[in-house]
């Protein structure tokens, strides 16, 4: 049976309103479906509420809290959950911690066609992923089935 | 002397017998001949004769030599040569008798000498007058030998007869008679009275005759004199007491003498000189002590005036009478040319040592105000001279070692090492560090020792002189430079940071705009839809900036030493993958460089700029080729890091070339913020490098980069 895909869920967090709106207006355009946070509390509400399929999240967020902080975050919870930097800072430093993480770094301004390539590319590997993991499961069980 | 003619004249003569001769008669007749004997050697003969007629068998006379003290026959009657030779003797024949009787001056007798076994007569005759010589007359002397002979007041040996008065020299002589043993007392008598009257005759003549013999001597002297006068180049002028010319030689003539053939000028000019010089002579003669003074004369015959130094000495009689003037004129024309011109080359000499004084004293000058220390050393590499601030390093060689610095002693060694290997080496200058204590400050100062050789006319070096150049000034201007050039890269920093900062903020809200204008793009009717374009595509010329600026923002590093190698090492295994994925091959030469002075992540950015523009420039592939190298300075203190970044893409066109790195130059067109050049030009230079770029169309462009080494 053909399960109905359900459209994929992605957390948008970012400090400032009009950037965190657009992002979501473009997203819901192209067909996802967006849950957008401001600050890093109301993300982690989010996180701990929701199963996500990507989260997009703004590099410096209200305060001290960082866009590191609130990934490593929803990967206690989501460990494979594909995430993706967007940061006005491009230095070194975030680079290499973000590939040691296994995060995606999208430096601002974002050029937009990049931007939902790289959601899109995101999104595929996290499914892959996923579906991966499920036939690993499916397999035991018709093994024991 | 008697000449064998007088002997044959006298053998002719008759001789009556003595019985029949009559003692006055013939006495008178004796003395009337030899009164007319003009000369002595005419008077023996004659006495001879007339002691024959005294009727004495023969007679002859022996002349004395006071120069060789012979005593020979000179005259004789009726001897024969045999006779006559046995009587030669000499003076100084003591045992001689008749030499013994010479010596009495006393006439004897000697038995048994004369011609067969006869008895001998012995007169001896010596020069005796009764009458004072005229010498001795005029001044009032009785002195004179004649005198003192006849008056045997002194007795004279022989050899000695010389008068004190008129220096003439005595004869003497004997005259031997042969006795026949008959003769009588009165024969005798008026033997002895014939020989002494001869005798006196003989004086007179022999007086005469001295005389004579004088004034030719005195003829001759006068002749000689002349001739030694006549011969003088000089003119000579004897003058009377009136200053008459009484004598001139020829030189003299020439001023003073009318020559033959007479112009007026010349006749004047003779006139002229006499008048100069008589006018001299009486302005000496009445000085009195005046003996030169200087006269000018004109040459009567070539018409040239001559200075001469004329000197006078005055003649005396020999009473003490000023009887005139010898002048000798000397030629000081020439002389005093000379000594004009040896005045003048001294002149010469003396402007031209004190040229070199002065020089000399501007070169010393020079050298103590230099503010080095100076010094000079020999072949052998040994100081020889040193100025106030080398002596004050090394001290003086001549000083006591005990006493000596240790430090100086330090440092004089380290010069030596160094003088010797320059001295010794084949280059003409060289110039190398010299680290040397100072001994008052006691702080090691770094010197730059700058030497020189001088070589002598051989090309053997002479002498070395070496400066040393305190380099603690200038590395402290070089720290300064560094320390300046730092704050500069710091500013570039912090306007970096302030432009970062800004488009940081403006980041954000531009974010929110192209999200804006992207969603816009769905809900555009037609007529909006070019000013849809600007605004979007303005909004990415917006961006790119913003993208430009934040790339400023980075540059937080430390500013210090940078390997800019690992600098470009980095900067390329970056883009490694970019250039890889755009077809281009990637060449670096890295040679090994010193360090740099100034931000590495300044530096990365002026190479990721380049590396991005080379890559942009390359659509379809090519080559991107990265060099370093170092150039030295000559001096050895400074030199450059270049940096040489070429690429084989489509090239800056030729009215860009200029402009390139002004801000807002792109040759990208839209893609282009027109900041990057501009950007690694502010960069570059901060770091007090310089940047050149050469470019072809199509072929490609080179950047050249040069950074300063600070040592």
């Amino acid at each position: 049976m053909k399960r109905a895909s359900p459209k994929p869920r992605i957390l948008v967090v970012d400090d400032e309103p009009s950037v965190l709106a657009t992002y979501r207006m473009i997203l819901q355009q192209k067909g996802y479906d967006p849950v957008a946070a401001i600050s890093s509390a109301e993300a982690r509400g989010v996180i701990e509420r929701e199963r996500l399929d990507l989260l997009l999240c703004d590099l410096s967020l209200e305060e001290k809290n960082t866009g590191f902080e609130v990934i490593e975050y929803a990967r206690r919870i989501q460990p494979s959950l594909p995430s993706v930097l967007l940061t006005g800072y491009a230095t070194k430093d975030i680079a290499e911690k973000a590939a040691q993480n296994r995060i995606v770094v999208l430096f601002k301004p974002i050029d937009i066609e990049e931007f939902l390539t790289t959601i899109a590319a995101q999104l595929r590997s996290g499914h892959e992923q996923q579906q991966a993991q499920e036939e690993s499961r499916g397999g035991k069980s018709a093994i024991v089935s | 002397m008697a000449t064998p003619e007088m002997r044959v004249q006298a053998k002719m003569e008759r001789v009556p017998p003595r019985g029949e001769r009559k003692p006055g008669t013939l006495r008178r007749q004796a003395t009337l001949r030899l009164l007319a004997a003009e000369r002595s050697v005419e008077i023996y003969p004659v006495l001879l004769e007339e002691i024959v007629a005294l009727g004495f068998p023969r007679g002859l006379t022996l002349g004395i030599d006071f120069e060789t003290g012979e005593v020979a026959p000179s005259a004789a009657l009726n001897c024969t040569r045999k006779f006559q030779q046995q009587f030669r003797t000499s003076l100084y024949a003591a045992e001689d008798p008749i030499v013994g009787v010479v010596h009495s001056e006393e006439p004897a007798v000697l038995p048994g000498i004369g011609a067969e076994g006869h008895s001998l007569y012995v007169h001896p005759i010596v020069y005796r007058n009764r009458n004072l010589c005229w010498e001795a007359d005029r001044d009032h002397r009785t002195d004179c030998l004649a005198i003192e002979n006849y008056r045997r007041t002194r007795k004279l040996q022989l050899q000695d007869q010389v008068c004190s008065i008129c220096d003439m020299r005595a004869y003497a002589a004997v005259v031997l008679v042969d006795l026949t043993g008959n003769e009588t007392e009165r024969d005798m008598m008026d033997l002895r009275a014939l020989i002494e009257i001869a005798n006196r005759y003989l004086s007179r003549i022999f007086r005469t005759e001295h005389h004579y013999n004088r004034m030719t001597d005195m003829e001759i002297t006068i002749r000689q004199m002349q001739t030694v006068m006549q011969s003088m180049a000089d003119p000579v002028i004897l003058t009377d007491a009136h200053h008459r010319v009484i004598m001139q030689n020829k030189a003299a003539e020439r001023f003073f003498k009318l020559p033959e053939e007479v112009s007026e000028g010349r006749v004047r000019a003779v006139e002229l000189n006499n008048l100069l010089f008589s006018a001299a002579l009486s302005s000496m003669a009445v000085s009195g002590t005046e003996t030169s003074r200087d006269l000018t004369l004109v040459d009567a015959i070539e018409g040239e005036e001559m200075l001469f130094e004329a000197v006078c000495a005055p003649t005396y009689s020999r009473e003490g009478l000023r009887t005139g003037m010898v002048t000798v004129m000397r030629d000081v024309t020439d002389l005093r040319r000379a000594d004009e011109e040896v005045r003048a080359n001294l002149e010469k000499l003396r402007a031209a040592e004190e040229v070199v004084r002065q020089d000399r004293d501007r070169l010393n000058l020079i050298i103590e105000n230099v503010g080095d220390p100076i010094v000079v050393s020999d072949r052998a590499a040994k100081v020889v001279l040193q100025d106030p601030l080398a002596h004050e390093l090394f001290g003086a060689e001549a000083e006591n070692d005990e006493v000596r610095d240790p430090i100086r002693v330090r440092n004089q060694a380290k010069l030596d090492a160094y003088l010797t290997t320059f001295t010794f080496s084949f280059s003409d200058r060289e110039s190398g560090p010299l680290r040397l204590f100072h001994p008052i400050s006691r702080t090691e100062i770094e010197y730059d020792a700058r030497s020189g050789k001088i070589y002598d006319e051989r090309g053997q070096v002479a002498f070395c002189v070496t400066v040393l150049r305190d380099l603690t000034a200038l590395r402290k201007v070089e720290q300064l430079k560094v320390e300046r050039r730092m704050l500069e890269i710091e500013k570039f920093a912090a306007t970096g940071r302030l432009a970062g900062t800004i488009a940081h903020e403006v980041n954000n809200p531009m974010e929110a705009i192209k999200n804006a204008i992207y969603l816009l793009s769905d809900k555009l009717t037609g007529e909006a839809s070019p000013i849809y374009d600007i605004l979007k595509n303005e909004t990415e010329r917006v961006a790119r900036i913003v993208r430009q600026m934040l790339g400023l923002y980075r540059n937080t590093d430390q500013i210090g030493t940078v390997d800019v190698n690992s600098v470009i090492e980095d900067t390329v295994l970056l883009f490694s993958r970019q250039l890889e994925r755009n077809g281009i091959r990637m060449n670096t030469e890295l040679s090994k460089l010193p360090p740099a002075v100034g931000s590495a992540d300044q530096l990365r950015q002026v190479l990721s700029n380049l590396v991005v523009n080379a890559k942009d420039s390359m659509q379809e592939g090519g080559r991107l080729t990265v060099r370093t190298k170092h150039l030295p300075a000559p001096d050895g203190i400074h030199g450059w890091i270049r940096v040489l970044i070429a690429d084989t893409g489509s090239g800056i066109p030729e009215n860009l070339l200029l402009s390139i790195f002004e801000p807002f130059v792109t040759t990208k067109g839209e893609k282009g913020t027109g900041l990057g050049l501009w950007i690694v030009k502010g960069i570059i230079e901060n770091h007090a490098g310089r940047i050149r770029v050469r470019s072809k169309p199509g072929r490609g462009t080179v950047f050249k980069i040069d950074l300063p080494v600070v040592r």
